[in-house]
C-alpha cells in the first residue's frame, strides 16, 4: 500500500496520461494499473480531469468543418495532409486500364491455350485409337494372307493332283441315313496317300461327342483310315488321311470321338465304290 | 465517427487551439486529427485508459508536430533571438493570444510556477525533462509541480 502511495505521488501517473513516458515507462505504469486497483483509480482520475478540462476549454469549430472531414474520409487515398502532390491519376488510371487488358489478354490466352490442349489431347486419343484399329485390321489381313496361301497352295495341290493319273477322284455319295451327304476323296494308287476335299465335302456338323470316320473296304472288311471334324468355320481344304495300297470302296461312318475298331453300319452317311 | 465528433470535436479543438495559437491551422488539424482516429481506431487499446485521453494525445502530437516544422520552416530570418526567447516568447504569447481568442483559461486559476510546468507540457510540447532544463529546475520537481497542478484541476472538476 505505502510502496503505491508512492508511486502515485511520483507523479509519473500524470506524465503517462499526458503522453511523456517511454515506452518501456509506459509498460511498467499499464502493468501497475493492472496489478493494483488504486493506481488504476488515480489514473482514471487524472484522465477525467483533463477530459474535464480539455471540455471546459472546448471551442466550437466551424459549422461545415464535419462535411469537409467527410469528404476527406471517403475517398480512401488521402489519409492525411501531407505535401505531396495527388498522384497523377490520369497515368495510373491508363496504367490500370492496360493492366487490366494485359490480365484479360492473358486469361484469353489461356483460356485458348487450354482449349487447344485438350483439343489435341482428344485427337492424339483418336489416333491412339485409330492405330490400334489400323494393327487389328493389319493383323487380320495378315492372318487372311496366311489362310490364302494356304488355300492356295492346297488348291494348287488338288489341280496338281487332277493332272497326275495317279490320283483317284472318289465321290461318296449321301446313303439312306444322309441323303444330303456327299463328300469327295482323293487316293493315290501309287503313294497310297489318302486325302479328303473338304470344300467339296456336305457333311452335318459334328458334335463335340462325335467324330466322322473314313473307312477304306478291303476284301470286303473295313479298313480305318482316321477320324475328322466338320466345320463350317475352318479353312483347310485338304485333310490327310492314313494311307492304303488297296481300296474297293470308301465309306463315312459317324462314331463317338476318337472313332471305333469296326463301323456303326447304321451311322454311315456316305459311301462309294471304287470304280477303276 | 460524427458522434464520436460531436462529443469530442470541440474539446480537440481546445486542445489544438492552445497549441497552435491559429484557428485555421488548427481547424485543418482537428480534420487531421480524426482521420488518424479513423484510420488507427483499431489501435486504441481501451485497457490502456480513456478514449479521450488517446484522442487528446494524437491531437497534441499532431499539432506540436505541425508547430515544429512550421517554425523550422519560418526561422529563416530570427532563429538565433527564437531560440534564445524561445520559452519566454511563447508564455507570452499565450497568454496574449489567450486573451485574443477568449478562451477561459483554468490553468490560470493555479499558482504560477504550477501553471508555468503545466502549460509548457501539456500545451508547448516540452518533455518534462526539457521543461525542467528550461526553467532551470531539477526533475523531480517538474514532476511534483504537474501532479500538483492536475490534483488541482481534479478538485476543481470534482
Amino acid at each position: 500500500m505505502e510502496e503505491h502511495k508512492a508511486y502515485i505521488e511520483s507523479g509519473i501517473l500524470e506524465l503517462y496520461v499526458l503522453g511523456q513516458l517511454s515506452a518501456p515507462e509506459m509498460l511498467e505504469v499499464e502493468r501497475m494499473a493492472a496489478s493494483a486497483p488504486e493506481i488504476k483509480r488515480e489514473l482514471e482520475a487524472i484522465e477525467i480531469a483533463l477530459e474535464a478540462y480539455a471540455i471546459e476549454n472546448a471551442v466550437d469549430p466551424r459549422e461545415n468543418l464535419f462535411n469537409e472531414l467527410e469528404a476527406k474520409l471517403n475517398p480512401v487515398q488521402q489519409t492525411s495532409f501531407s505535401i505531396q502532390p495527388p498522384p497523377p491519376v490520369r497515368v495510373e488510371q491508363r496504367s490500370n486500364k492496360s493492366l487490366i487488358y494485359a490480365l484479360a489478354a492473358c486469361v484469353g490466352l489461356l483460356v485458348v491455350s487450354g482449349i487447344a490442349l485438350i483439343n489435341a489431347h482428344v485427337e492424339l486419343g483418336k489416333a491412339q485409337q485409330q492405330i490400334i484399329a489400323l494393327r487389328t485390321e493389319t493383323d487380320r489381313y495378315a492372318k487372311g494372307m496366311n489362310v490364302l496361301k494356304q488355300t492356295n497352295t492346297e488348291l494348287q495341290t488338288v489341280a496338281d493332283m487332277i493332272d497326275d493319273p495317279n490320283w483317284a477322284i472318289v465321290q461318296l455319295a449321301g446313303t439312306r441315313t444322309s441323303p444330303a451327304s456327299k463328300m469327295m476323296v482323293y487316293w493315290n494308287r501309287k503313294s497310297q496317300d489318302v486325302v479328303l476335299d473338304k470344300s467339296r465335302m456336305k457333311l452335318p456338323e459334328n458334335d463335340q461327342a462325335h467324330q466322322y470316320q473314313l473307312w477304306a473296304l478291303v476284301g470286303g472288311k473295313p479298313v480305318d483310315l482316321g477320324v475328322f471334324d466338320v466345320k463350317t468355320d475352318s479353312a483347310q481344304i485338304l485333310l490327310r488321311m492314313k494311307e492304303i495300297p488297296n481300296a474297293e470302296a470308301f465309306a463315312v461312318t459317324l462314331e463317338k470321338r476318337g472313332g471305333s475298331v469296326n463301323p456303326t453300319m447304321d451311322q454311315m452317311v456316305v459311301f462309294a465304290g471304287v470304280s477303276i | 465517427m460524427r458522434a464520436l465528433y460531436d462529443m469530442y470535436g470541440a474539446a480537440l479543438l481546445g486542445v489544438i487551439l492552445r497549441i497552435t495559437q491559429h484557428t485555421e491551422l488548427a481547424e485543418d488539424l482537428l480534420q487531421e486529427t480524426f482521420l488518424k482516429i479513423w484510420h488507427a481506431a483499431e489501435k486504441y487499446d481501451a485497457t490502456k485508459g480513456r478514449l479521450f485521453t488517446w484522442m487528446m494525445n494524437i491531437a497534441r502530437n499532431l499539432a506540436i508536430d505541425k508547430l515544429r516544422s512550421k517554425d523550422f520552416k519560418n526561422s529563416g530570418k530570427n532563429q538565433d533571438i527564437e531560440n534564445n526567447v524561445a520559452v519566454i516568447d511563447n508564455q507570452k504569447k499565450q497568454i496574449i493570444n489567450i486573451e485574443l481568442l477568449g478562451l477561459r483559461d483554468l490553468v490560470t486559476g493555479l499558482k504560477p510556477e504550477l501553471s508555468n510546468v503545466l502549460e509548457m507540457v501539456y500545451y508547448n510540447g516540452f518533455t518534462h525533462a526539457e521543461a525542467a532544463e528550461a526553467l532551470n529546475l531539477p526533475l523531480g520537481t517538474v514532476k511534483t509541480r504537474i501532479r500538483t497542478a492536475i490534483v488541482e484541476l481534479r478538485k476543481q472538476f470534482n
